[in-house]
């Protein structure tokens, strides 16, 4: 086992990730089978200095660094649920019902 | 079913009205999220209200739900986005609208794209129109069922690591992914930034060149598209003298699906019969192209992904400590499935401290070397590559999903195209036990033209529906 559930705790927490005990053991399972897996990598020689590669040509066009609305096709007003003085209206957030 | 094939102008009412009964009769394949007669109806009529009718003139195109509407909802067959409205509409479609398409149906996929199989959406598994014990293949299975039963002519879907090549393969149509830039990203929910392409699934290739030929083309709203005139639709070729095909040894292992390799065998042979010349090649580093991908694609996506946090999009989960935190780990975790939390995990990991430089800075050296394998065979002499879309035809249902690395091989002949950014294309050429095989072709960057005219040739020649075995 490359990876014990403690890592694969530590993971999920940095990605933000709930994960239910009764999908420890499998989950644990899986995350070494590919991990193991995708590990063949370390076969190949080191390519040294190898150039960063950019999956189209070697120019990808940037746009202008200028600020622009993107266009949406309706009025932000149409797709709220609730819109009022410029604002969408949404739930209260749980944690906040205390206040 | 003609309706807006061959260039020929059709009612888009009558379209839509038969668009909309072969919808109703294929509905057991489960492979539309959303579709209504009401607005295929709007879409015939807007069709048939055009002044000068566009290219694509009353062709009803499907598409894959991670390609954002604004009429239907975008779910990407996941329950962190059910519900969700996109308030506006991607590059492809506007762009298939205004030649004259109607949009059918969003297809039903692998959860966020994520898959071979289409047995990972949150909506249930797409069946193989053929047999609906078996798999379509993926992530873009729904749309490919749709052009395989006949129920549109064409299909949009996209394209991280195969998801269109290898579907079209299972389901015997043709799938044509273009080169990266060729086409928007622009309303493509995004999976694997580097490597998502919007791809295209055709009945035949000269149903998937005009429908790509429309939405190909540089688009000031994604900086990745490159600055080049649209794809032209090719002119058919009549033989294929003058092109030098390669044969890459590593594509063609001993233990390939006999009615897989006798497929190739015959499609070869067609080539020489049609003048072209075979030469065989070596792509040494596409062994690792597999492995390569599944850190490459798992690590964007753990950062596309992230947006989904219960605070700006979909559903939102209020987790027991009723913190943020909480909301974000309990709504990401009941929201995405098992496959999309196992490559959030995966990438995450491959990212974190410790682990950058033995994973993902090594895959980054694989892609580059993998890559650099195709520049010189193309730098050769080699116009075209050819290769089995997969090992095997359409697998059963549940063989693979209990091992990820199993199902993830799936894609052994199609992810290296994807890492190097490559034009590749499956096109059907026989028949392994009633079910489909795929031949790929592969083209140097923005070869379509080219790569579509040979398939042409090879199409008109060749019997798909012969059995090959």
């Amino acid at each position: 086992m490359t990876i014990g559930l403690d890592e694969v705790l530590h993971v999920a927490k940095l990605a933000e990730l709930a994960v239910k005990e009764s999908e420890f053991r499998r989950l644990v399972e899986q995350m070494n089978r590919i991990v193991d897996y995708v590990a063949q990598l370390n076969q190949v020689p080191s390519a040294g200095a190898v150039e960063p590669f950019l999956a189209g040509p070697r120019s990808v066009a940037l746009r202008e660094d200028v600020e622009g609305a993107m266009p949406l096709a309706r009025p932000s007003a149409a797709m709220a649920p609730e819109f009022a003085d410029g604002f969408f209206l949404v739930p209260r957030h749980g944690a906040m019902e205390d206040q | 079913m003609t309706a807006g094939t061959a260039g020929k102008r059709v009612s888009g009412a009558a379209t839509a009205r038969e668009t909309g009964a072969r919808l109703t009769q294929t509905a057991p394949l489960n492979a539309v999220l959303h579709w209504s007669q009401e607005l295929l109806d709007a879409e015939g009529a807007r069709v048939d209200a055009m002044t000068s009718p566009g290219p694509l003139a009353g062709m009803p195109v499907a598409l894959k739900d991670n390609i954002v509407t604004v009429e239907q909802p975008t779910t990407c067959a996941s329950r962190i986005l059910e519900g969700y409205v996109s308030p506006y509409n991607a590059t492809v479609v506007s762009r298939l609208r205004a030649a004259g398409a109607m949009i059918a149906a969003k297809t039903n996929l692998d959860e966020f794209a994520m898959g071979s199989s289409t047995e990972h959406s949150a909506f249930g598994r797409v069946k193989h129109p053929l047999d609906p014990t078996r798999v379509p293949g993926g992530s873009s299975g729904g749309s490919a069922a749709l052009v395989a039963a006949g129920v549109v002519p064409a299909a949009l879907g996209s394209e991280t690591g195969g998801s269109v090549r290898q579907p079209a393969s299972f389901c015997g149509v043709v799938g044509v992914k273009p080169s990266y830039g060729r086409v928007s990203r622009y309303g493509l929910v995004a999976f694997g930034s580097s490597l998502d392409c919007v791809s295209v699934f055709g009945r035949t290739v000269e149903d998937a060149a005009r429908v790509l030929s429309t939405i190909s083309g540089p688009d000031p709203l994604d900086a990745t598209t490159v600055d080049r005139a649209p794809m032209r639709v090719p002119k058919a070729l009549p033989d294929l003298r003058g092109l030098t095909i390669g044969l890459p040894k590593e594509y063609f292992p001993a233990d390939l699906e006999r009615g897989v390799a006798a497929a190739l065998r015959r499609t070869t042979q067609q080539i020489e019969e049609l003048g072209g010349k075979i030469r065989q090649v070596s792509l040494p580093n596409s062994t690792y192209a597999v492995p390569t991908y599944y850190i490459i694609a798992p690590a964007e996506a753990a950062a596309n992904l992230a947006r989904y946090d219960g605070v700006r999009y979909g559903k939102r989960r209020i987790g027991a400590e009723g913190d943020i935190r909480s909301l974000y780990r309990t709504t990401r975790g009941e929201g995405f499935g098992e496959e999309v939390r196992r490559r959030i995990l995966v990438g995450t990991y491959v990212l974190s401290a410790g682990y950058y430089d033995a994973y993902y800075k090594k895959a980054q050296e694989v892609r580059a070397l993998i890559a650099d394998d195709f520049r010189r065979v193309f730098d050769s002499g080699i116009d075209l590559l050819l290769t089995p879309t997969t090992p095997t035809p359409a697998f059963k249902a549940g063989e693979k999903t209990e091992d990820p690395v199993a199902m993830y091989l799936a894609d052994v002949f199609v992810c290296s195209m994807s890492l190097a950014g490559l034009p590749a294309m499956s096109l059907p050429v026989g028949r392994s036990e009633g079910l489909p095989v795929g031949a790929q072709l592969v083209a140097p960057h923005f070869g379509e033209e080219r790569l579509l005219a040979a398939a042409q040739a090879l199409e008109r020649t060749l019997d798909p529906l012969a059995e090959v075995r």
